[in-house]
């Protein structure tokens, strides 16, 4: 049996196919001219696996967008699933930091199940917006700061929280002269200190994963490690973990509900057109 | 040599005042920019200029504000808080709460009858808190920062900022104009949400009657109203509301003894 998972982030699209293992994945941006992508990116799976979409058992929505989401059979929150997949793809771990285009979560993990969750989605400052921003003023590309802040030698030291005074704060050190790399290591390190001390309030323990676009930036990560005095995991696509967990909660149900001989309830399913303010 | 200076480094204006007898004399602005020192040299030279004096007639000068540190002249320094809260009791003696709205933060000063300042709160850590916020969305909107007080005066129903960030908002304000809401309306919402930020500073330190707004923000009377409606008072808006703090400064200098 096939399962799909689709996270509807505030700023990337995804969707998982999965039987045991993920057969199709798709992202996309969200955007904001993008906003009807859900079915879209939903054809793009089922393209990829060939097969049409009733052999999926059960869809599964999260993440911000996930109420408009009209072909899924269940919505479930982002916390719930990204828990979900992080277990399955690392048992080990107690706590889950996920940095998104526009919040950053911190989840703590017992048993496979949630026990305790802590969020920032009021301020940019310590989320993918952030890094954006100085991407910006720095005329780089996202996927360029990673590889160039690991270079640095000499980080500098970003003061301002919020992300407007940090990046004035950056143009000012560009203007002095400071090295790119030194500025990016700065960047990354006002990242982890400030995410790390919103995820304190859940006491962190290892494993710790990361998760979210923002973990695709080795700097980051890196910086991450050097607050925490240890090695953290990272998925191999850490954009999908959301996705992947909501697939295995529907796998979940339809197993529940194929075991006590219930029959699945399952929605009438259109792929059409799915915007966020409606 | 009885003049007295004062000047007020701002993160975005300079200010200079020039005083004599506790009066003022002269004052000049002009934007900060990049390098504060040459701002405030050249803010100094223009307010002397104005008054038809040189810098041999000063007797002391006082610099204060975020660059208070690169103005030569100055030999002393002191924090914003007590020259904005001296130089608003000059100008109303009766005043007991200044609301400071500036390019970076925002403060609620609370001021003694003789004119000390005798608390404040501060809001500096977020561009949201202060005129900074105003500025990026009225550059979103392409409107000149002078426009945004009359224009936003024709709000007819002011957009609700779902966010408490400048940088969010700015993109909130993005997809209001996409969407085609008058720009006034969220130039109000703008206001309504700096007022919400300023009441939260009141509620740290009280507020008692009189109540005066300076800074920047106070030449803005759509953000003035919206403040009032918010606090339920009325303000006293002084006539040169940026230069509080650089007169206040040139006061303090004024109290200084002068070297034998």
């Amino acid at each position: 049996m096939y399962f799909a998972g689709v996270d509807i982030g505030s700023t990337m699209t995804k969707v998982v196919i999965m039987d045991e293992k993920v057969i199709a994945k798709v992202i996309g941006p969200t955007g904001a001219e993008h906003r009807r992508l859900a079915n879209e990116v939903m054809e793009d799976a089922l393209r990829q696996t060939g097969m049409p979409f009733d052999e999926i058992a059960y869809v599964v929505a999260t993440g911000y967008g996930r109420i408009n989401v009209p072909f899924a059979d269940k919505q479930v929150t982002e916390i719930t699933c990204h828990a979900k997949g992080v277990s399955s793809l690392f048992p080990t771990v107690r706590t889950a930091i996920d940095i998104g285009g526009q919040d950053a979560k911190g989840i703590k993990i017992a048993n496979d199940k949630v026990v305790g969750f802590v969020m920032n989605d009021k301020c940019a400052a310590g989320t993918g917006r952030f890094l954006e921003v100085m991407a910006e003023v720095l005329g780089l590309q996202l996927d360029q700061m990673g590889e160039l802040s690991l270079k640095a030698k000499k980080k500098v030291q970003i003061s301002s929280t919020c992300t407007v005074f940090a990046e004035q704060e950056v143009v000012s050190r560009i203007a002095e002269g400071a090295l790119l790399e030194d500025i990016l290591g700065g960047i990354n390190e006002a990242i982890a200190s400030r995410v790390c001390r919103m995820a304190q309030r859940l006491k962190i323990e290892r494993d710790v994963v990361i998760t979210g676009g923002v973990a695709k930036n080795k700097g980051v990560v890196k910086a991450f490690e050097d607050y925490l005095g240890f090695p953290v995991l990272v998925p191999e696509e850490p954009l999908l973990t959301g996705a992947i967990g909501a697939a295995l909660i529907g796998r979940e149900l339809t197993q529940k509900a194929l075991e006590s001989g219930q029959p699945i309830e399952r929605k009438t399913r259109r792929l059409e057109a799915a915007t966020f303010f409606e | 040599m009885a003049w007295f200076l004062g000047v007020d480094v701002g993160s975005v204006t300079t200010k200079a005042v020039v005083t004599k007898d506790n009066e003022l004399v002269a004052y000049q602005t002009m934007p900060s920019g990049s390098n504060y020192k040459i701002a405030a040299e050249r803010v100094v030279t223009e307010a002397l200029a104005k008054a038809g004096l040189s810098s041999e007639d000063i007797a002391y000068a006082v610099a204060t504000g975020y660059g208070a540190n690169n103005v030569d002249i100055a030999s002393q320094q002191v924090t914003d808080i007590s020259c904005c809260a001296r130089g608003v009791s000059r100008l109303f003696p009766t005043v007991r709460t200044i609301i400071e709205v500036g390019g970076q933060a925002s403060k609620v000063i609370r001021v003694s009858s003789e004119g000390r300042a005798i608390n404040f709160a501060v809001s500096e850590r977020c561009a949201a808190g202060s005129g900074r916020f105003l500025q990026i969305i009225a550059r979103v909107l392409q409107i000149d920062i002078k426009d945004v007080g009359p224009l936003s005066l024709k709000a007819k129903n002011p957009v609700t900022f779902t966010t408490g960030c400048a940088v969010f908002g700015e993109s909130e304000a993005v997809s209001r104009v996409a969407e085609g809401t008058a720009k006034e309306d969220i130039l109000a919402g703008v206001h309504n949400a700096l007022a919400a930020k300023i009441s939260n500073l009141i509620d740290q330190v009280g507020l008692e009657e009189e109540c005066a707004i300076t800074g920047g923000g106070a030449l803005d009377e759509g953000l003035i109203m919206r403040v009032e409606e918010k606090l339920g008072v009325h303000l006293v808006v002084p006539p040169q509301p940026q230069i509080t703090a650089a007169l206040g400064a040139a006061l303090v200098a004024a109290e200084r003894p002068v070297a034998p």
